[in-house]
C-alpha cells in the first residue's frame, strides 16, 4: 500500500474544515473495507485519508414510526442486522445484511459505505431501493437529500461533490402491513459477492396491494422493475401465469455484464427465477 | 512517512506501537512480536489475522493501526489463564484434533470465544455462521465444530 497521510476529525465541523483545505486526492473512510482493498490493489492512491470513524454525529441507528429508520454513516452491517426494528419492519434489509460478507467483516463494513462505493453487486443497494431510501448529504454548500436510486449514477459513481459526505440513509416505514425479502445468488454461503440479488417488498398500504422489486449485481445503476410492479399491483395472490409474465418483465429491465463469476445470459435467466422465488417467499411471510 | 506512536492495551498490558498511517493493525502487531496474528490474504477474506478490538471481532488487516489508538486488543495469547493455562476453547481445539497446520487456529479460537459469549449453547448453524469469516484449509471444519461444542460444555461446567 502506498503511503498517505491521515486525519481523524472528532466532529463534522472539523471534518469539513479539513476537507475544505484538502487537495483533489483525498478520500474519506468509514469502515475502510473497500478503501483498503482498493488501495492495496492500486486502484486508488489517495494522498490524504479523512477517517470519519470518530465522529459521534455519524454513529447509531434510530427508528421513529412517522419518519422511519435512520442509519448513520458509521452504523455497521452487524449493527443494522441486530437492530430489533430492522428484523420487524425491514426484513429485506435484514436478509441482505446477513448475506453481506461474513460475521467478522460485518463488524467493520458500514451500510452507508456500501451505498457510497456504488459497486453494482453491493448488497445494500437493492433493499435500500425497495424501501425507497433517501441519502442525507452534508457539505460546504449545506444539506441536501437524494434518493438512493439517484445517488448512485453508475458503477462506482455517485453524486457526491468535493467535500460533501453522507450523514445517513433514511428508509421510510412501509405504510400498512408489509413483508419483504432479499435473495442472493452466490457460489458459496459466506464471503461471496452476489451474481444476482433480488429485493422484494409487498405492502398493503392505504390503498391496494403494492409490490416493489429491485436487483443487485445485474444493472450498472439501481433500477426498480416498474413494469413488473404494475402487473402485480392490486393482485392479492398472483397465479403462476402472472408470475411468469412478471419474471419476463423483470428480465427485461436488467443489463448485466459477463465476468468471472457468471455470464450475462445466466444472470438474466436467474433474475427471472429469483424474482418468482422472492415473490413467493414474501407472500409466505406476509 | 514518519512513524507515530500509538497506545493500545494489548492483552491487558498498555503498550506503545510505532506505526505509519498506512500500517495495518495486523502488521503493527506482528512487528511488535505478536506472531499468533497471522498474515494470510491481507484482503479480509481468510480471517487468520482476527483479533478482538474493544471486545468485537475484527480482521486486523482491515484495521489501520492508528484506529486502535486508546483501545483494547486481545489476541490468542490473551486468552491464557493467570498461570498460563489454556482457555477452554484452546483446550477443546487441542483435544478434538481441530488443529492441523495451525495457521487458522489463533483466529478461529478467537472467533469461537466470541461466538460462545453470544451463544453459550450454540447449534451447528450458529457455529457455522459465527466462524464464517475464518477459513481452514486442513481440517474440513468437522473437528472444529466438535471442539466448539466441547468448549461450550466445558465453559458451562466452569460457571
Ligand atoms: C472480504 C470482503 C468481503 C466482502 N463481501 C461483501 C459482500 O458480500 N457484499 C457486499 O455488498 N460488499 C462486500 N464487500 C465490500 C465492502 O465490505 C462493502 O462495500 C462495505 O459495506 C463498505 O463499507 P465501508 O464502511 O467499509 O466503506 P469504506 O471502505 O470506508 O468506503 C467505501 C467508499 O465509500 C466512501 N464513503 C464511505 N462512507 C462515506 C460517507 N459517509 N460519505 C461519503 N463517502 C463515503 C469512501 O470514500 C469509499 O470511496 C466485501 C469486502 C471485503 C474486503
Ligand atoms: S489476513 Fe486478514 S483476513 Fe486474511
Ligand atoms: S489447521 Fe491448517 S488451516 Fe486450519
Amino acid at each position: 500500500m502506498l503511503a498517505f497521510e491521515m486525519e481523524r476529525p472528532a466532529s463534522l465541523k472539523e471534518a469539513f474544515e479539513i476537507l475544505s483545505r484538502s487537495g483533489p486526492d483525498t478520500a474519506v473512510k468509514a469502515g475502510g473495507t473497500d478503501l483498503l482493498v482498493w488501495m492495496k490493489k492500486n486502484l486508488v492512491h489517495p494522498e490524504l485519508i479523512v477517517d470519519l470513524s470518530l465522529i459521534e454525529e455519524l454513529k447509531g441507528i434510530s427508528f421513529d414510526p412517522s419518519g422511519g429508520l435512520v442509519i448513520g454513516a458509521l452504523a455497521t452491517v452487524n449493527e443494522v442486522a441486530e437492530h430489533p426494528q430492522v428484523g420487524k419492519f425491514y426484513p429485506a434489509l435484514m436478509d441482505a445484511a446477513l448475506s453481506h460478507s461474513d460475521f467478522v467483516m460485518r463488524n467493520k463494513a458500514t451500510v452507508v459505505g456500501n451505498l457510497c462505493s456504488a459497486v453494482p453487486s453491493g448488497d445494500m443497494i437493492a433493499p435500500c431501493c425497495v424501501y425507497e431510501g433517501v441519502m442525507h448529504l452534508v457539505g460546504p454548500a449545506g444539506r441536501r437529500k437524494v434518493p438512493v436510486m439517484e445517488f448512485i449514477t453508475g458503477p462506482r459513481k455517485n453524486v457526491l461533490q468535493k467535500g460533501e459526505i453522507v450523514k445517513s440513509v433514511e428508509l421510510p416505514l412501509p405504510k400498512g402491513h408489509s413483508a419483504g425479502c432479499y435473495l442472493k445468488l452466490g457460489r458459496r454461503n459466506a464471503l461471496d459477492l452476489a451474481q444476482v440479488g433480488v429485493a422484494c417488498v409487498i405492502t398493503d398500504g392505504p390503498g391496494e396491494r403494492e409490490y416493489r422489486l429491485s436487483f443487485g449485481a445485474v444493472t450498472p445503476r439501481p433500477v426498480r422493475a416498474k413494469v413488473a410492479e404494475d402487473l402485480l399491483r392490486g393482485v392479492v395472490s398472483p397465479d403462476e401465469s402472472l408470475l411468469d409474465k412478471v419474471a419476463e418483465a423483470a428480465m427485461a429491465c436488467v443489463d448485466p455484464i459477463t465476468d468471472v463469476r457468471a455470464s450475462r445470459e445466466y444472470r438474466i435467466s436467474m433474475v427471472g427465477e429469483l424474482t418468482k422465488k422472492a415473490l413467493r417467499k414474501c407472500l409466505e411471510r406476509f | 512517512m514518519p512513524k507515530q506512536p500509538i497506545n493500545v492495551v494489548l492483552n491487558g498490558k498498555p503498550v506503545t506501537l510505532e506505526v505509519e498511517p498506512r500500517t495495518t493493525l495486523l502488521r503493527a502487531l506482528r512487528e511488535f512480536g505478536v506472531t499468533s496474528v497471522k498474515r494470510g490474504c491481507e484482503e479480509g477474506e481468510c480471517g487468520t489475522c482476527t483479533v478482538l478490538l474493544d471486545g468485537k471481532l475484527q480482521k486486523s488487516c482491515m484495521v489501520l493501526a492508528v484506529e486502535a489508538e486508546g483501545r483494547k486488543v486481545v489476541t490468542s495469547e490473551g486468552l491464557l489463564g493467570p498461570d498460563g493455562e489454556l482457555h477452554p476453547v484452546q483446550k477443546a481445539f487441542v483435544e478434538e484434533g481441530a488443529i492441523q497446520c495451525g495457521f487458522c487456529t489463533p483466529g478461529m479460537v478467537l472467533a469461537a470465544v466470541d461466538l460462545l459469549n453470544r451463544h453459550p449453547d450454540p447449534t451447528d448453524e450458529q457455529i457455522k455462521e459465527g466462524l464464517s469469516g475464518n477459513l481452514c484449509r486442513c481440517t474440513g471444519y468437522v473437528s472444529i465444530i466438535r471442539a466448539v461444542h466441547k468448549a461450550a460444555a466445558m465453559l458451562k461446567e466452569r460457571r
